[in-house]
């Protein structure tokens, strides 16, 4: 039983000291996605910390509303250069959601128009 | 989103209305809107239709195309990957991303209308980013592009709750343009797209590389190899996935030939050189390392090349007979 408990004591600090460390990277290499970047962004990859990108892209998850147990596998499946982009912007960057933009459109339609005086529908409005 | 400013009404009317105002001027008149000179008509009818279910949009536009591409999947299944409570949306970046980690290689179009027309004309749905909102209050929205008929101005999209969207297509091309121009197709690993531009599609197949899907990422990079065969980029791509699976003898062979194509790359004379290294050839190594040296001297990749010949210089081995010889 000790023994039981003591390997699942182990396999546990082990994964925990796993979570989030990056991919192993050799010393010298390359990889093909710096290779493809436009030299701008190349200068920024190498100046960027991707290790505090991640871990701010993490805590915005977090701040954000995803559930812990999904954070990890989300910031794994992106690339160091989107973990930088996104440490800069996830507050703010286009995130696509609704279909009711319609019914907003129409009003703003309508209430320009009331300004303008062109109609006359909001006579109630202060 | 909102962004609440308390000004007087008739002052943010106004302002709303100089700013749509603004935004008609960019709107194109309908008649002008170019698919690149080709008689249009196109509709996938086979695209899947998922409707969205609350400000899900993202995991069900993202889920059409995928399943378009032969996988099997549902708006719910992405949810946990794409879906930001905190922003009631999906971000571009996770959307790429979920696509990845599935497989799929996310191909983002250039910015120009016939370019998604050359994707449906392949039979591939489109997925794309509108921005349906006014001024200050951004609305994005993600739709599936599955036909466009030009002689009647319009484009189908499944879009939302609407499995069937007909919209004016200069309509939809502001709202898209409003969003960047952001459109992306889903393609397995070693297909091409319609219209295929070197440093995208590299792009996109790197993605595979540095998130260790080697597979695909091969596959990937092999098509681009016989689509470009005189670019080094594909060779490169290609010799750093043998490196990354421990087969140095194919590594160091690709980097040769990439450099062969351009003699002048410094990342695959820089892993050529790790690769010469690790073979037991530190000599031919630091001959090329030094080659890389010189060109990477002020740029970004002064650093890699730096730890390269630092790792050269800590070897005291001699090089093998088996090294190559040029």
């Amino acid at each position: 039983m000790r023994i039981f408990t003591r390997s699942i004591v182990l396999g546990v600090c082990a994964a925990l000291l796993n979570l989030g460390s990056p991919p192993v990277a050799q010393a010298g290499m390359i990889g093909t996605l710096e290779a493809v970047a436009a030299p701008g962004r190349a200068a920024d990859l190498a100046t960027v910390n991707a290790a505090l990108a991640r871990r701010q892209v993490r805590e915005q998850f977090l701040a954000l509303g995803v559930r812990p147990e999904h954070i990890e596998a989300r910031v794994a499946a992106l690339t160091d250069e989107e973990l930088r982009s996104l440490a800069r912007q996830v507050g703010d960057a286009p995130a696509g959601g609704s279909a009711l933009a319609v019914i907003g459109v129409v009003f703003l339609v309508l209430l320009i128009l009331e300004a303008v005086g062109v109609i006359d529908i909001f006579k109630k409005f202060p | 989103m909102l962004s609440p400013r308390r000004r007087p009404l008739p002052a943010r009317a106004l302002a709303l209305a100089v700013l749509l105002l603004l935004g008609a001027c960019a709107t194109p008149r309908p008649g002008t809107v170019d698919w690149g000179g080709l008689p249009a008509a196109v509709e996938l009818e086979q695209t899947p239709f998922f409707p969205q279910q609350d400000d899900q949009c993202g995991p069900a536009a993202l889920a059409t195309v995928l399943t378009s591409s032969g996988l099997s999947v549902t708006p719910a299944d992405l949810v946990a990957e794409v879906y930001l409570p905190g922003r009631r949306g999906s971000l571009q970046a996770e959307m790429v991303a979920a696509a990845r980690s599935r497989g799929r290689l996310p191909y983002r179009l250039p910015p120009q209308p016939e370019a998604l027309l050359a994707e449906l004309e392949a039979g591939r749905p489109v997925l794309v980013l509108q921005q349906l909102g006014v001024g200050p209050w951004p609305l994005w929205h993600y739709a599936v592009l599955v036909g466009i008929d030009a002689a009647r101005e319009r484009v189908l999209l499944r879009s939302g709750v609407e499995q069937r969207l007909e919209m004016k297509a200069s309509r939809f091309l502001a709202s898209w343009q409003r969003a960047g121009s952001w459109a992306l197709v889903t393609l397995r690993p070693g297909e091409l797209p319609a219209r295929p531009l070197l440093e995208p599609y590299m792009e996109a197949a790197a993605g595979f590389e540095a998130l260790e899907r080697f597979a695909d990422a091969e596959l990937a990079y092999a098509a681009a190899a016989a689509a470009w065969p005189g670019s080094a980029l594909p060779r490169l791509g290609l010799a750093n996935v043998a490196f990354a699976r421990g087969d140095l003898r194919r590594a160091e062979s690709g980097y040769r030939a990439a450099v062969a194509l351009d003699p002048r790359n410094i990342v695959a004379l820089n892993n050529r050189a790790e690769a010469l290294l690790r073979w037991g050839c530190p000599a031919q190594a630091l001959r090329v390392a030094g080659e890389a040296q010189a060109l990477a001297a002020g740029g970004p990749f002064e650093p890699a090349v730096r730890a390269t010949l630092a790792g050269i210089a800590a070897s005291a081995e001699l090089d093998r007979a088996s090294c190559p010889s040029n």
